[in-house]
């Protein structure tokens, strides 16, 4: 019994001691590879930004007006968002080239179908970072304009917008990497669809002279920045 | 020159011959106002100037009102009178500026180059929204320089202390303290110049640059500071505009505030490496105007203060440092009432300078945010001279220029940093 049992936690050991020989090498490889790979990535990353600036993509930026927009999203200057572009994208090079030295068929085939998939990915990938600046572009814009139109709950009326903007980038997204495009659709179109239609029965039917009273209430309790600001001169 | 000059009013202005007195008009569709000025100007040639070579020039941007007809109709002499037209951009009619004069930097390029030509020795500009021009104002921006040499004259108006806080709480004490040059009216639309003056502003650059477009009143302001010039403020009077529509606070606060941080951007060279104060000779006393023409609105700002300041913090947050909106949030009371204090307003105003010129954040986004701490600013002033009179009320806003003055190196550390 005694040697049964030893005889099966030796085998098992000398399993587990025989994979982990054929691993460790793989599992060192593939780090040696990501680690290379980040620290190439980030030289590169250096190289690229250094060598912007001498190209004065600054400047270039400002006059285009990109600078201005990559400010009104809370983004870094251009120089260093490409420089940030150029790392992730040889990083993630690497990192793929490092799941494939570890040798698991199941992590190769993944990374087959990732390629497969790329120039998709790199579609939606523009699409939600576009999508992304946009929103963030359009949302303190409609909270200053709110704000100093003294609108009640500005910042409610710039999430709002904010939310909407971002749900149909979201529904843009799916949409390009294929993933379940009828259901996308369908549920884009029917949450909107009802979002409105409970919005127009609220204000229209249900509540309309309650909200009426409300915002007579509230606006004329409030002041507002003069139509006409020459007093201010 | 000849690129500003068409060669029409070349011709014109060679037919003219040699001036003492220029007065410059830049107009846009200002036919409802345009009249009175031009008459004022030619009384004046009359009976003030009557001694002077004298002649108008209007630079219009491509009226379609009728403006040009106006004015020339509205002369007394027409050989008097040229009229010449400038081409606007047409960005330049999105909006109108706070000047209520679209495309009027390259307007006064004109006037300068032909004062230039015409060796004219005073410089006069009007601006055709001021309703209150009188022959004896047009004189007396004129006499300053022909009588005793002074190069840049501006305006002093008989105004009360609560009118024109954006002028009065930002725009004096800001530029004040940046340029050492203590003027009532730095943004004024209207001002006297030598010749001498003009051909220094016609040397500049900045022409060429699209940021002159909104900043050009207080861009030439800001070139009588330093370089030897001699600088005096002529009183002229109660001011008052035409009546005419213009932007709200929404959309003047950004616009003015814009046009300050990007003067400073455009003399930077000059007002941080300066070390004196430009002396400045008053020709009479301004006076104060015993009541406000208006009365600002202290409850509802303090209200737009605080939900603004809520609203608006992280973008805030990104151009002021932390003590600085701390001190902000802290200014509402329990009763309801803003208290902002000199030093903090002072420490507000040059951190949102030093933000702006290092687009910290967003410019646009920046002088738009700052629009309800403006307006908590003047809810705390209104708070705070409801019980002064006139002349009380004037002396603390002298105080606050001096406050921003005790502040000028911070505000060059930031700039500079």
């Amino acid at each position: 019994m005694l040697e049964a049992i030893l005889s099966t936690l030796r085998e098992t050991w000398s399993g587990y001691v025989e994979g982990l020989r054929l691993v460790i090498p793989r599992l060192l490889a593939m780090l040696s590879v990501v680690a290379v790979g980040w620290l190439i990535a980030a030289l590169a990353r250096a190289v690229t930004l250094t060598l912007l600036r001498w190209l004065r993509l600054e400047r270039l930026a400002e006059r285009a007006g990109a600078a201005e927009l990559l400010r009104k999203a809370e983004l870094p200057p251009a120089e260093r968002l490409a420089a940030s572009a150029v790392f992730w994208l040889l990083f993630l090079g690497f990192l793929l080239a490092g799941v494939d030295a570890l040798g698991f068929k199941t992590l190769q085939a993944m990374r087959a179908q990732i390629g497969l998939l790329m120039p998709r990915l790199v579609g939606a990938l523009a699409i939600l970072v576009v999508g992304l600046v946009l929103a963030n572009v359009v949302r303190r814009g409609v909270l200053l304009a709110a704000v100093n139109a003294g609108w009640p709950q500005a910042r409610v009326a710039g999430g709002v917008v904010h939310f909407l903007t971002v749900a149909i980038v979201a529904a843009m997204v799916l949409d390009q990497l294929g993933l379940a495009r009828p259901i996308v659709l369908t549920a884009f179109a029917i949450v909107v669809g009802a979002v409105m239609l409970a919005l127009a029965i609220a204000v229209g039917v249900g509540s309309g002279p309650l909200l009426r009273r409300l915002l007579e209430e509230r606006l004329a309790a409030r002041a507002r920045p003069e139509s006409d600001g020459s007093s201010h001169l | 020159m000849s690129t500003i000059l068409s060669d029409e009013l070349l011709t014109e202005l060679i037919a003219v011959g040699q001036v003492d007195v220029l007065v410059g008009l830049p107009t846009l569709n200002h036919s409802d106002s345009v009249g009175p000025v031009v008459r004022a100007a030619h009384v004046a040639f009359n009976r003030e100037l009557a001694r002077e070579r004298t002649v108008l020039v209007n630079v219009d941007g491509g009226s379609i009102d009728g403006t040009p007809d106006i004015v020339r109709d509205a002369s007394i002499i027409e050989r008097e009178t040229l009229v010449a037209s400038h081409s606007l951009r047409t960005r330049h009619r999105i909006s109108g500026p706070y000047h209520g004069v679209p495309g009027k930097a390259a307007a006064l390029r004109t006037v300068f180059a032909a004062a230039d030509l015409l060796q004219a020795r005073a410089v006069v500009v009007l601006d055709p929204e001021i309703a209150s021009v009188t022959p004896e104002s047009v004189a007396a921006l004129a006499r300053a320089t022909l009588a005793s040499d002074v190069d840049f004259v501006s305006p002093a108006y008989a105004r009360h202390p609560l009118d024109g806080p954006l002028v009065t709480q930002v725009v004096r004490p800001l530029f004040r303290a940046a340029y050492g040059l203590a003027l009532q009216e730095p943004l004024a639309g209207e001002f006297g110049c030598s010749g001498r003056f003009a051909a220094r502003c016609l040397e500049q650059p900045a022409w060429e640059s699209d940021d002159l477009r909104l900043a050009i009143d207080l861009w030439i302001s800001g070139m009588a500071a330093g370089g030897g010039m001699r600088v005096s403020e002529a009183a002229l009077g109660p001011r008052r505009l035409s009546a005419r529509p213009r932007p709200g606070v929404a959309e003047l606060v950004p616009q003015v505030l814009d046009a300050l941080f990007t003067c400073l951007r455009l003399h930077e060279s000059d007002w941080t490496a300066r070390t004196q104060a430009t002396p400045v000779a008053r020709s009479g006393a301004s006076g104060l105007a015993p009541d406000a023409a208006t009365s600002a609105d202290g409850a509802g700002y303090a209200a737009l203060f605080r939900e603004g300041l809520e609203a608006l913090a992280p973008i805030l947050e990104r151009a002021l440092q932390p003590s600085t909106l701390d001190g902000l949030r802290a200014a509402p009371g329990q009763d309801g009432r803003v208290q902002i204090p000199d030093g903090l307003w002072a420490a507000v105003v040059r951190e949102l300078a030093a933000a702006h010129r290092h687009a910290a954040v967003s410019r646009d986004h920046l002088v738009r945010a700052a629009v309800p701490v403006y307006l908590g600013r003047v809810a705390s002033f209104v708070t705070e001279a409801a019980g002064l009179d006139p002349f009380e009320a004037e002396e603390r806003l002298e105080a606050l220029c001096r406050e921003f003055e005790r502040s000028r190196g911070e505000l060059v550390a930031l700039w500079t940093a």
